[in-house]
């Protein structure tokens, strides 16, 4: 096992096998730590484990709380998606009291979920994973690259403004480079939107049971088109900038499509509700699940299995056996024997804080579909809907069963059509091109979303909450909902109007969990298992190592709760 | 922004000296050390959040008299594991050179009392703080403290659980989680002889955060006046009121109109607002260039800067014990003076050429008429009061001839009466202000 701690010599000679670990990983959402085995002669990566090093203990500190707190308590899980997991418990309590938000109150919450996404993916592409790319670190690590980058053309200059690579690497320099400027005064503008109906981000303030605490007038809808409109130039010059990126890396090595590969395993719960399929009943999942703007599913080995949302919880087991918790005993908090054992919703929460020497290394529990490891994303999102092509609702965002179109609006570039395609092979490069390309996509949807709501202030619709009554008896409530990174589950039984139980699973305990009973690695264990070593000989940094976590865009808060 | 209320001085919190006990050269950097506890990250998103100033202004050092900041931190720095762990390495063993501040975001568990002496439930890098031993042992976010924070310039807890403990630390929890404060005890001054100080919020307001620094920072350069800090350490200028006194809705309490349920514009005390007890900025500042707050926005306030949250304000959506009281005397006595307020508005409402003309040529509303005798009573009276032993306007205006190309579309013979038909076709209730 990887999880022996081994510092790298300084000046050893790089050949051999030796261990190193990344503890921490920077520029990632959240306490993450890698440890791998490095095998210099094959120059490659034969061995990793990635540890989440925080466990706060939310699921226990919820239990015994009033049902109703569940917002405002979960949103604090993640800092980074409040508003998911105060959307997802919103959902959760909703079920449980049996009531359902107006249309209005759907529209919002999409928009406000829409918007969050916008952020995320410019801090995930820039401020994150796009250093990786930049000209201090080319230079470092593989100077040819960097003097190739020099001689190189960018196709999207018309679009992004950059006539050389080389020019768009200084952009991604972190904190000097413009790209990274912008990308940070970028996620302010999303902000300045999200915080008109949502008060304040990351923890919105007015996600409440059964609606949304905002009256939204012409004012908030004015504010929020204003700003929702810049992504529209702003994406379209992300997804040229990522395009240009990567296909240099590909012309330069056609290895680097091996950088954090591994077999496309995709799981997403699709996102942005139908204000009129959904109806907060767990019986109707499937139906209002495949009515998302963005499809839930699931992709095995590169191939769609499922698009029902009930099978997709179904099949969610978590595995602590490489995990600080003991074994629950099993039987089930949710009463469901239908469920297996190891079904998120019976799983109970035992921490047992250890050390990595055990086998025991990391806070995250395993958590697989169907017994397979998946990765969660916005790129999975983007994939599953793609290929679905089931999406009822396509006014500016048209898949194509191999791919996503998109129609972007005029702003103050012109109108155009722009599309992402299913890659020919899943590794880090794409899953970062997938996530640009998110962005254009949560851009167009941010806009609909706009017009929805201002459609339903013209025919009177501006109800917001709805009246409800705590119910007396014992009830279950789930939310199967997303975030800019992907699913996010939550799961409560309550009696008397208070919490019982409450599991939550999310993009991140798939993405980055640990091995599971059976010793199947996690995903990010597995993209970075086989990761070749393309930078110069001597390059101690790894960084296409650190591409591989990076481009999980993992975020541990969710992960370990 | 006002602070010089009753509530705004701090009653006996120690005061920073005026000029800094040592000072940071202008070509001086200072080095930020991030730690991350038992926390979500959303005190570093607050903090890439905020503009005035933004967090890449300090990394520029383009913010004259104020140092340039070197930034360590988990989600934004260059290099991982030793490469990015070695600074705070030389920090904590006073090997650095160079001055320090450290921040806190997230509560601190207690697993310095932990059985296991490898065990944590919060960690960053491994291998041993005080000798990089290449050990497998995980290194405690809470050793990484308590070597940091005795050597800094200064100790800076961001956001709610790293001030008080927050959500970690509530009833339930099983790490034993507390505030910075409650770990490094009452007793703790920085090298530069300052307690622990505490920018509450959950998330905070990123503005109030590097707003503190800057001004810390300032100071430190010996160029501006000590930032001032309440009885808790708390910036005085932001936390010295509570929200409720620049609450948008403040207006409402005071009429005594009170909203029913969420996405009502009115007073949120009765679906659980707790703002009249709350210490908090984020309606006068706003949560992000100055826009959104909660009450803003419409969200009721359950106390996320304050050492209580979150069990002394939960259950949530539940009003107040207290609003009962004071809520209910706002009805009766805001009421009155609401209805006061409305007849001194239909005046106000009126142009004084539709007085003299007696007429108001507005096609939005047919009910726009003459004045009612009690209305043109009540004018009396009122303009009695306004004018007396001053300029009676009124009166003046009264002799004012009428415009005489008034109503020109009717003089000229022109046909536009379509366009009004239309309009009262579809005529929207709206209610009383
Ligand atoms: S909404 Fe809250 S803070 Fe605002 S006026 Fe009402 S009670 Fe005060
Ligand atoms: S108004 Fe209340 S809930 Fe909102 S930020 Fe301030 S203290 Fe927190």
């Amino acid at each position: 096992m990887a999880y022996r701690l081994e510092t790298p010599r300084e000046g050893g000679g790089l050949s051999g096998t030796r261990q190193v670990n990344f503890d921490p990983v920077v520029r990632v959402a959240g306490a993450l730590a890698l440890h791998t085995t490095i095998d210099h002669d094959r120059g490659e990566v034969v061995d990793a484990s990635v540890l989440g090093t925080l466990f706060r203990g939310y699921e226990t500190i919820l239990q015994g709380r009033d049902a109703r707190d569940a917002i405002f308590i979960a949103s604090r899980i993640c800092g980074v998606c409040g508003s998911s997991h105060a959307a997802t418990a919103a959902n959760a309590i909703e079920m449980a009291f049996d009531i359902q938000a107006p249309p209005m109150a759907v529209a919002a919450r999409n928009l406000l979920l829409a918007t969050e996404c916008l952020y995320s993916h410019a801090h995930h592409l820039f401020v994150l994973a796009g250093p990786d790319y930049s000209e201090p670190v080319v230079k470092a690590t593989n100077p040819e690259l960097w003097a190739r980058a020099e001689g190189t053309l960018a196709r999207g200059v018309a679009t992004h403004g950059y006539e050389r690579i080389s020019d768009i690497m200084t952009g991604l320099t972190r904190v000097s480079g413009e790209l990274y400027a912008e990308a940070l005064y970028m996620t302010r503008i999303a902000r300045e939107g999200y915080v008109i109906i949502g008060g304040k981000y990351p923890h919105p303030q007015t996600t409440v049971p059964g609606g949304i605490s905002s009256l939204i007038d012409t004012s908030d809808m004015n504010i929020y088109m204003l700003r929702v409109v810049k992504f529209f130039d702003y994406g379209r010059k992300v997804a040229a900038v990522w395009d240009d990126i990567i296909d240099f890396f590909y012309e330069a090595n056609p290895r680097y499509r091996e950088v954090g590969a591994r077999a496309p395993n995709l799981i997403d719960n699709g996102h942005f509700d139908d204000p009129w399929a959904y109806d907060a009943l767990y019986e109707n999942a499937s139906r209002w699940g495949e009515a998302r703007w963005a499809t839930p599913g699931a992709v095995v080995d590169g191939r769609l299995v499922t698009t029902d949302l009930q099978r997709l919880h179904g099949g969610t087991e978590e595995f602590v056996d490489h995990s600080f918790y003991e074994n629950w005993s099993g039987g089930g908090a949710s009463g469901d024997t239908s469920l297996s054992a190891n079904h998120a919703w019976n799983k109970e929460t035992i921490p047992a804080p250890g050390s990595p020497s055990s086998s025991k290394y990391s806070w995250c529990t395993a958590a697989r579909w169907d017994r397979h490891a998946m990765e969660g994303g916005g790129y999975a999102r983007l994939w599953i809907t793609s290929v679905a092509n089931k999406s009822p609702h396509r006014m500016f965002c048209e898949p194509t069963g191999s791919g996503m179109r998109f129609s972007i609006p005029q702003a103050s570039l012109p109108a155009t059509e722009l599309e992402w395609r299913v890659p020919q092979s899943w590794g880090a490069l794409e899953r970062n091109r997938a996530n640009a390309y998110s962005l254009v996509h949560t851009a167009l949807i941010s806009y609909d979303l706009v017009l929805m709501c201002l459609d339903l202030l013209r025919k009177g619709e501006g109800r917001i909450s709805t009246e409800f009554r705590i119910p007396k008896d014992s009830r279950e409530g789930m939310g199967l909902g997303g975030s800019p990174r992907g699913l996010v589950n939550h799961h409560m039984t309550m009696d008397k109007g208070q919490i019982e139980s409450y599991q939550v699973v999310t993009h991140s305990t798939f993405s980055a969990s640990p091995r599971d009973g059976s010793g199947q690695p996690g995903p990010i264990e597995q993209a970075v298992i086989g990761t070749p070593l393309l930078s110069a000989p001597g390059d101690e940094s790894y960084i296409d190592v650190l591409r591989a976590v990076r481009s999980f865009d993992p975020c541990m808060p969710c992960a370990t709760q | 922004m006002a602070h010089n209320s009753s509530a705004g001085r701090s009653n006996g919190a120690i005061a920073l000296p005026e000029r800094a006990p040592n000072r940071i050269a202008p070509d001086e950097n200072v080095h930020v050390f991030w730690l991350n506890g038992m926390g979500c990250e959303g005190c570093s998103i607050s903090f890439a959040g905020a503009s005035n100033p933004a967090m890449e202004q300090f990394q520029w050092g383009t913010l004259p008299g104020i140092p340039k900041v070197i930034l360590h931190h988990p989600m934004f720095s260059e290099h991982s594991g030793d490469a990015f762990t070695e600074p705070y390495r030389q920090a904590a063993a006073g090997r650095l050179g160079a001055p320090y501040i450290v921040v806190l975001d997230g509560s601190v568990p207690d697993d310095e009392a932990l059985p296991s002496a490898e065990g944590y439930f919060s960690a960053m890098g491994a291998g041993g703080i005080s000798s990089h031993t290449g050990s497998d042992r995980p290194d405690r976010v809470t050793e990484w403290l308590y070597r940091l924070a005795p050597g800094a310039l200064a100790t800076m807890a961001m956001g709610t659980c790293a001030s008080w403990g927050g959500i970690p630390a509530a009833a339930g929890n099983i790490t034993g989680s507390m505030s910075l404060m409650d770990f490094l005890g009452g007793n703790y001054r920085s090298s530069w002889n300052i307690p622990v100080i505490n920018v509450p919020g959950c998330a905070p307001v990123g503005d109030n955060f590097t707003e503190t620094l800057a001004g810390l920072l300032h100071w430190a350069a010996g160029i501006g006046p000590p930032p001032e800090f309440d009885e808790l350490g708390r910036p005085a200028w932001q936390f010295g009121e509570t929200v409720h006194r620049h609450c948008p809705k403040a207006g409402y309490y005071e009429e005594g109109v009170f909203a029913e349920a969420p996405g009502d514009n009115m007073c949120l005390v009765e679906i659980g607002c707790w703002g009249p007890v709350v210490q908090c900025n984020i309606v006068e500042r706003g949560a992000v260039n100055h826009m959104g707050g909660c009450m803003v926005a419409g969200g009721a306030c359950i106390g996320c800067t304050m050492p209580g949250f979150p069990d002394k304000y939960a259950p949530f959506h539940k009003p107040p014990p207290g609003s009962a009281i004071s809520g209910g005397i706002s009805k009766v006595y805001g009421g009155a003076i609401r209805r006061l307020r409305r007849m001194s508005m239909k005046t106000g409402n009126r142009e004084p050429l539709w007085d003299n003309a007696d007429e108001v040529p507005s096609a939005w509303a047919g009910a726009v008429g003459p004045r009612s005798g009690t209305d043109r009573f009540a004018a009396y009276f009122y303009k009695k009061l306004q004018y007396n032993g001053t300029v009676h306007h009124g009166n003046r205006y009264k002799k004012q001839p009428l415009p005489k190309s008034r109503d020109i579309l009717t003089q000229k013979g022109i046909d536009h009466t379509q366009s009004v038909d239309v309009l009262r076709e579809r005529s929207l209730p709206r209610e009383e202000i």
